[in-house]
This record gives C-alpha cells, structure tokens and sequence, in this order.
C-alpha cells in the first residue's frame, strides 16, 4: 500500500536522505528510528505529501502521492506532527472535528457519522473531558492528545505518527501506543520514535537511518543490535530480551569511561546481584577488573559482561567446576587486590571463598558484614560464615558501602605501590 | 458555541446595526426634526442626500475592513494581523497621490483602488517561491514594499506644492465628501464577503498552521490566493472610499473573537456588522462632536488606548 522506492529528499540543495526504499502497509507497525537530524521527520513529511522527492517515487495504493488533490490524499494519510501551535482559542471538540474536514468536505455539512468519529477519537485519546476547553489552555500533553485524536477522526488508511507520545506522561504513552498497536491490525502505521525501548516494543519493523540512508530494516532483534545502536548513536547500549514481554530492551551504558587506566587488578567475587554495584565503581575508577566465578544466569554476570569486566562462568545452576576453580586460584593469586560482597553462598558457589582461604588476608575486602547478622546469606551450613571470620581476623578489611570498599581497595593497592 | 447562541448574537447586532443606521442619520449639526420631515425639503436633501450615503458608506467600509481583519489574522495566526499589512494602504495613498498631483484630483477612487492592488499583488508576486507564498514572506515583504511606497508618497508630497493640503486630508481617511456613488461602491463589500463565508471552515484549519490545514485536505497555496485576492479587493474598496482608517480592521475581529469565539462562520458576520457599527458610530462622533475632524483619528484615539488594554489584559492572564 506504501511504497517508497529510491527516494531523495532534502531542502534546497542540501540532501537529508537518499536512497531511500521501503514497502509497509495494513497490519504493520512500522518505527522509524535515528539520531536527530537524520532525516526522519522530513521522511515523514514526505509521505504526506507536505514536501516532495527530489528523486523516486512514494506510492499509495499504486498512485504517487502527486497524482492525488489534497482532500483525496488526506483522506488515505494522517499525520500527527511533532508540534503544533493553534493560534487561536479554537475548543478540543472543534480541533478534533477539523480532522473529519477529508470527509465533509468544503460545503457539506457534519453528519452524525462525523459526530460519532469525532467523539470515538476523543474517548480512546481519554481528552473528551476536555472537549470544551480551549486548545490554548491545556498542556502540552493533553494538547499532543487532541492532535493524535484529530488524525484518528481523520481515519486514515496510513496513519503517521512523528514522536506523537513524546509529551505524554508514562500512563497515557502506553495506553496511547498500545491502542495505536491494536489500530495498525487495520491501518498501516509509520511512527518516528526517539525511545528505542517503545520501537522495540510496539514496532513489528524497525526502519533505521544513519548517514543519510537506511542502514538497517527488519524485526527489532534484527536491527537494534549494540553493533547498530553503538555506530549510530555513539553509545554502548545492552540489548537484551525482556522475560516478561518477550520484547527487547535498551539499556545505554551510563559508564561510558570505563577504560582501565590503572596498572593494578581487582577481583571481585559476587553473586546474587550484590556486586553490580562495585563493579561499576571500579571500573569507574580506572580498576583493572575481573569478577568470578559467576553462574551464567546470575545479574552480577550481566553486569559484569556489560561493563566489559572479564569473568569465570559456568553454566545456570552448575556447581563450581575443578577447571574455573584453578582459574580462580590464578586470578585471585595474581590480583592486586580482592573485594568479596555479601553472599549469598551455597553448595554452588562456596568455592569461590575456599580458595580465599589461602591467600594474604591483607588484599581481601569484604563487603556488607555488618548487615549480615540476622540474614539469610549461608547456606552452606557455617562454612561460609567461618571462612570470612577468619579472613578477618587474619586482617582482611571490612567495608560496609561503596564508598568504603574503594577507600580499602585504594589503600590495598596504594601499599602495593 | 451553539448555533442558537450564534443566532442570538447575530440577530442582536443585526438590530444595533440598524438602530444605529437610522440613529446616525438623524443625528448631525443641522438639525431635523423627524415629525416635520414631511414638508420640509432642505432636511430632506440633508438626510437624503448628505446623511445617508455617508452613513451607508460607513458601514460599508467598516464592515469590509472588519472582514479583511479576520481574514488577515486567521492567514497570519496572529491577532495583531491588519488589512495594510500586504502595503494596500500605502498603495492606496500614493495612486491617490497621483491622481491629485498629476490629474489634479480627478479618478483618485479608481487610482487608489488600483495602487491598493498593485501595492497587494507586487508584494504577492515578490514573496511567491516555486508556486509556494510562506505567510512570514509575505509579513516580510509587505513592509519592504510599504516602506518602499511611502517614500515615493514623501516625494510626490514633497513636489505637491499647492496640491499638499489635498494630499494631506486624502491621508487623513474620511466621509465628508461621501456621495452615493461611495455608497453603491461600498457595497461591492457584501459579495466579496460571500466567498470568505463559505471558505469558513477552511479558515479555521488553515489557523492550525500550514502543515497541519495540508494534511487535513485543504488545497493551502490555493485556499491562500483566494484570500489574499478577496482580502485585497475588499480593503482596496474600503480604501478608496475612505482613505485608509486604522483600527477598526485590527481591534474589530479582536473583540468579537473574545465574544464569540475563533471560529470563521461566526466570527465573520459578526465581525461585519460590529464594524459597521464601529465605523458609524466614530463617523457621527467625528462630524457632530469633534467638528468634522477626520474619522480615523477619532478611531485611533480611541482604539489605539482600547488596543493596549486589550494587550495588557492578555499578557496579564
């Protein structure tokens, strides 16, 4: 129903984008996605006509966008803009109303199916409370609202959506996509998202543009990889998959500067998701830093791996082998310093503090004691208990933060030096 | 807003329009009174003849300077839109400047009537780029060219010599001389109106801003031609029967906007009719009161305070 093929665009002689080629149509949520600048907006403006090709051809229904008169094509495109300023006192109802003008029609009068429309719009977008306010008065949102019900009054058969929730508060964003979602199983829906995770997951197809040009196109895992988000946005991004959705999310690194400047290694033996915290303040602070032995499908091994942080595994619910154990010994014998959080520690993970036993307490850290009275974090019947009083009494540190593990860890590796 | 509110708040100003007809007429330095009207020629050659006409011409003017207001606001999204902006009143003064330097006065009305037109499509045909005219391009271009315009009005002003005067009341905006041929050419007003009545919707969403009006269907560039050319027209009328008269056009559409809302099938007529009434009741003023100082600076000493307040009260909510 849209095709866009070898399409240029751009403003005078300056080119936003070329080469641009794509078929969407009913039943199809399709995102567009890309850094600011890149052409999105005007790729949208370009669909409803507001701006033309300087190169290709978009058609509708088999017609170029050109051939139609302008009441024909808004009849087939909606659009809802990025913003929109009313310059005057005009009510929500008469605004919303103004998007059945494709189908009243320059002297015909309002029907009740116009009405009707008219009123179903408001309900879904929740602003009939509104109707008789001024579109001058109300907030931004509410009036990002009226405009998103102005284009479904319009019913359209492709309906453009350019950041159309970016105003919204969390509530109606969801509810907003959500019913935008349920629409695009009878109308072709074309959104420009700024919020990856919204792309990821409302979009069936993901349209991604980088330098000018689509640099991928296709399901959601497909095109927003961390190789992808990485070279057009320039950020370290997570992606992982949502067990709840079955959706991707995005997670930017907000540790940009995590490379190691500093000569002395920290190991860090964690677990439970008690050392997602110090591994980043480590690794903040120019540590050299290695973590394990982590179980596959523990939150600290995310972590860890997201950070970058190398790290002994094994597989979900495995038992430390002989084989990590020995790789253990070795990075634990050869670090500058150790930090151990609070457990917890069971069969599986108790000899990641065995091997603890036989190194100089004076390099250990261990995190979080004084909390421990009264929790629940030995599961190993008083083994893991008795291994870290002794460390202490041998001289191990003890932090109870953050703050405090570092301050040892500085002074650990500043003796070294 | 209603239909029936609307209605009510037409046919209410449709009466004060007529009351103040009959009302402006009767009232004037030469008094006449009603009851011996019958017998009494002279007072009939006064209404009949000097009254009447002036104060159809009047309404006239004030109601198609109401109209290009509200057209001219809805196109510029902004309030503080007036009839001149396109130039049509310094186009207006100089071909009446012309005809009274070179012609020594005479077809100042059809030479004002085409300067205002001129002036409108000049600035038109300037701002047009690949069949698309940007409203701040027109705005833009509108002022260069009256800028422009005036400084050839200065000069022909300056080399008047004895013509100066006629120039200077020309400028002045007026009635006195209004004849009932002003009065028939004023009602070349009601038809141009008709148009704008019916393109009412399209107005309203070409107020949204020109994106929004194109996505919705309306043929903008076409939607803008018609109402810069009717706009135009009715001011060019306006001004040459009248000179150009400030205010009415800019604070008419103002006030009726707080009354009965933005919207064009309403504010339109009724805009008209307030102007009328405006227009009329400042013209009496002007002839009885003030002496027969010139109409437009009894319209700006009033609405030019009247303007401010109405700013003053916006910024302030």
């Amino acid at each position: 129903m849209i095709d866009v093929s070898g399409v240029e665009l751009g403003y005078g002689a300056q080119v936003v984008l070329s080469e641009v080629s794509f078929r969407s149509g009913k039943g199809e949520f399709l995102g567009i996605v890309g850094p600011n600048g890149s052409g999105k907006t005007t790729l949208l403006k370009a669909i409803a006509r507001l701006l033309m090709p300087s190169h290709g051809v978009i058609l509708l229904d088999g017609k170029e966008t050109g051939a139609f008169s302008a009441i024909g094509l808004s009849r087939l495109v909606g659009l809802v803009p990025q913003a929109s300023s009313p310059g005057f006192d005009y009510s929500v109802r008469d605004v919303v109303m103004m998007g059945r003008y494709p189908h009243i029609g320059m002297f015909g009068g309002e029907t009740p199916a116009d009405r009707d429309a008219a009123k179903k719009a408001m309900d879904v977008t929740g602003i009939a409370p509104l109707a008789e306010r001024s579109v001058r008065e109300i907030s931004g949102g509410e009036l990002q609202r009226v405009i998103i019900a102005r284009a479904l009054a319009q019913e359209p058969e492709v309906l453009l959506l350019d950041e159309a929730t970016a105003h919204l508060d969390l509530g109606h964003q969801v509810s907003i996509l959500q019913m935008i979602r349920d629409l695009s199983r009878r109308v072709a829906v074309i959104g420009v998202f700024h919020d990856l995770n919204h792309a990821a997951y409302f979009c069936d197809r993901i349209i991604l543009i980088h330098d000018h040009r689509i640099l991928a196109m296709g399901d959601p895992a497909g095109v927003l990889t961390e190789e992808n988000i990485a070279r057009v946005f320039g950020v370290r991004a997570i992606v992982r998959m949502n067990p709840l959705s079955g959706r991707l999310v995005i997670s930017p690194v907000l540790h940009p500067s995590c490379e190691a400047v500093k000569d002395s290694r920290v190991h860090v033996i964690c677990g439970g998701g008690e050392g997602a915290g110090i591994l980043v303040a480590l690794r903040d602070r120019g540590y050299r830093v290695t973590a394990g032995v982590l179980s596959l499908n523990d939150s600290d091994y995310l972590a860890a791996e997201a950070l970058g942080i190398p790290c002994l595994t094994e597989p979900p619910f495995c038992p430390i082998s002989e084989g990590s154990r020995r790789d253990l010994e070795l990075l634990t014998g050869d670090a500058d310093a150790i930090v151990v959080t609070r457990g917890p520690w069971g069969a599986g993970n108790i000899e990641n503090l065995r091997v603890l036993s036989a190194l100089d307490a004076g390099t250990i850290v261990i995190m979080g004691i004084a909390s421990w009275d009264g929790m629940n974090w030995d599961y190993t019947g008083g083994e893991a208990e008795g291994i870290l009083c002794s460390l202490r009494e041998k001289g191990a540190r003890v932090a109870d933060d953050v703050p405090a593990a570092l301050a040892a860890v500085r002074e650990i590796t500043g003796e070294k030096k | 807003m209603s239909w029936r509110r609307s209605g009510v708040i037409l046919l209410l100003l449709a009466c004060l329009l007529g009351a103040s007809i009959v009302i402006c007429t009767l009232v004037g330095p030469a008094g006449v009174p009603l009851l011996s009207l019958a017998g009494d020629e002279s007072g009939a050659t006064i209404l009949y003849g000097v009254r009447l006409p002036r104060v159809i011409s009047a309404v006239l003017v004030g109601a198609g300077l109401a109209a290009a207001g509200v057209v001219m606001q809805g196109l510029f999204r902004n309030s503080m839109a007036d009839p001149y902006l396109l130039g049509t009143s310094a186009g207006g003064a100089l071909g009446a400047a012309t005809a009274i330097v070179l012609l020594g006065g005479a077809f100042s009305m059809p030479l004002a009537f085409a300067g205002c037109i001129g002036a409108a499509f000049l600035v038109y045909g300037i701002s047009r780029r690949a069949g698309r005219v940007p409203v701040e391009q027109l705005l833009l271009t509108g002022i260069a060219v009256s800028m422009f315009l005036s400084a050839v009005l200065s000069f022909l002003m300056y080399i008047a010599g004895e013509s100066l005067h006629q120039i200077f009341l020309w400028l002045m905006g007026g009635f006195w001389t209004a004849s009932w041929q002003d009065a028939w050419t004023g009602l070349l007003v009601l038809p141009a109106a008709v148009p704008l009545l019916l393109l009412a919707r399209e107005q309203d969403i070409l107020s949204l801003g020109e994106e929004d009006a194109l996505s919705l269907g309306v043929d903008i560039e076409l939607l803008k031609k018609c109402l810069l050319v009717i706009s135009s027209f009715v001011t060019a009328v306006a001004v040459s029967i009248a000179g150009s008269i400030g205010f009415i056009g800019l604070i008419t559409p103002h006030i009726m906007r707080l009354w009965v809302g933005p919207g064009h099938r309403i504010l339109l007529p009724s805009s008209m009719m307030a102007g009328g009434i405006l227009l009329v009741l400042s013209d009496t003023l002007a002839r009885t009161a003030g002496n027969e100082v010139p109409v437009g600076v009894v319209t700006a000493f009033f609405g030019a305070p009247f303007f401010v307040f109405l700013l003053r009260r916006r910024y302030a909510s």
